[in-house]
């Protein structure tokens, strides 16, 4: 019966070890996220866990899911391509072996970005241009730059966000409704065994 | 494994779920109440499995668990599969309720599958029969399953042969390990309650 003892010890090392390993729960899902940033689009997908996609295929449709352009994905699991047409813009990623994900941006998104642009081009010059011997060119570009830069932890966190693994929450939540249906089967079943002991009584 | 949304195309999902249903009610069937604990009780492992992530390899894996349900629950893996991929597309996002149909296939059938193959010889008195025979059952289920996910493809992806080969390569690692996850249960099984393990000597419900 030592036997019994070693193969209890090996699958309790077994299932601890997987334990340890769901704790960084990694998960089966491909994720896109895109946002836009001035007249361009930038794209960010990962497999759910924070596995990045790599190379995998990017596909561009507008509204009338006509393809507008088509590329792929660098070795960040990023890709950007330039506004082609002011529309909404279906952005589906194509990770491969069934691995389909999808993000719309829609058209006041883009209108709102460049709106914000061209405001920004028709609003009156303002004094400390002069002032710093600054064009109003240059002020916006340093702006645009150190907004970047703050704005980028930002945006990583979303896109962390978006491609968060299940949690805890949701796998207790599962496993509740397993063993509710488990409870409701029971039910059923045993009221058609005593409905059918009636019948024989 | 499982296919996302949107790539297959309306015919492969309709025989999908066709072919799910017909799985699912021979499994209702020979539902049997006091096989249902047991029932939920592979389910949750089947549901929980997907979270466990295997990080060897070139892409995204995880464990499945088909084989062992297949080998203790027989044609009663249809329901249990379809209840915890009913539940990983509504909570975890995983493949998704358009392709539960032939997620269920994909998964389920290898697992009847290697339960026609394996069910009698795991329970065999000689050790290395046994303990081969679930190892092979636990490998071969996840291989299949391989197959029959590269197959849906044909019609979205084209070539056979490539989305084959790549999803038995990347899953590979998954395939060792399951068959070895099914060693150690039909092992620890056979010592503790072997009665789970004769599915196919015992005397049908009804």
């Amino acid at each position: 019966m030592k036997n019994v003892h070693g193969s209890v010890i090996v699958i309790a090392i077994f299932l601890g070890t997987l334990v340890s390993m769901s704790a960084t729960a990694l998960a089966h899902k491909v994720n896109i996220f895109a946002w836009v940033e001035g007249d361009r689009v930038f794209t960010e997908s990962k497999f759910s866990g924070g596995k990045k996609a790599k190379g995998a295929q990017v596909l561009v449709f507008d509204k009338e899911g006509q393809q507008l352009l088509e590329g792929k994905t660098d070795s960040k699991g990023s890709f950007s391509f330039r506004i082609p047409k002011l529309t909404d813009l279906r952005i589906v990623l194509n990770a491969g072996t069934g691995h389909r994900a999808e993000w719309t941006i829609t058209e006041s998104e883009i209108r709102q970005a460049w709106y914000q642009e061209e405001t920004q081009e028709v609003a009156p010059p303002r004094q400390v241009s002069g002032n710093l011997g600054l064009g109003k060119e240059e002020i916006q570009e340093l702006i645009d730059e150190s907004l970047e830069r703050r704005l980028r932890p930002i945006v990583n966190m979303l896109v962390d966000l978006q491609a968060k693994g299940p949690s805890m929450t949701e796998v207790i939540c599962g496993i509740g409704y397993i063993m509710g249906l488990m409870g409701v089967a029971l039910y059923f079943l045993s009221r058609r065994k005593k409905e059918g002991g009636n019948d024989h009584d | 494994m499982h296919i996302s949304e949107g790539v297959l195309s309306a015919p492969v999902l309709v025989t999908g779920a066709a072919l799910a249903a017909a799985g699912i009610s021979v499994g209702l069937k020979k539902m049997d109440p006091e096989k249902i604990p047991q029932v939920a009780v592979l389910s949750s492992a089947f549901f929980v499995a997907s979270l466990i992530h295997v990080p060897i390899g070139p892409s995204s894996v995880h464990l499945i668990l088909n084989g062992i349900n297949g080998l203790l629950l027989g044609w009663l893996c249809f329901p249990s599969i379809l209840v915890a991929l009913a539940l990983q597309a509504i909570l975890f996002q995983f493949g998704g309720i358009t392709v539960l149909g032939i997620n269920t296939v994909n998964m389920a059938l290898p697992g009847v599958i290697c339960y026609y193959l394996f069910s009698r010889l795991v329970t065999h008195e000689r050790k290395v029969i046994s303990l081969a025979s679930g190892f092979a059952c636990g490998f071969l289920a996840v291989f299949l399953s391989a197959i029959l996910v590269a197959l849906s493809l044909v019609w979205a992806e084209g070539s056979f042969t490539e989305a084959a080969e790549l999803i038995v390569v990347a899953h590979l690692p998954v395939m060792i390990i399951e068959g070895l996850i099914t060693l150690f249960c039909v092992a620890f099984l056979k010592r503790v309650k072997p009665e789970l393990l004769g599915g196919r000597h015992e005397k049908r419900a009804w």
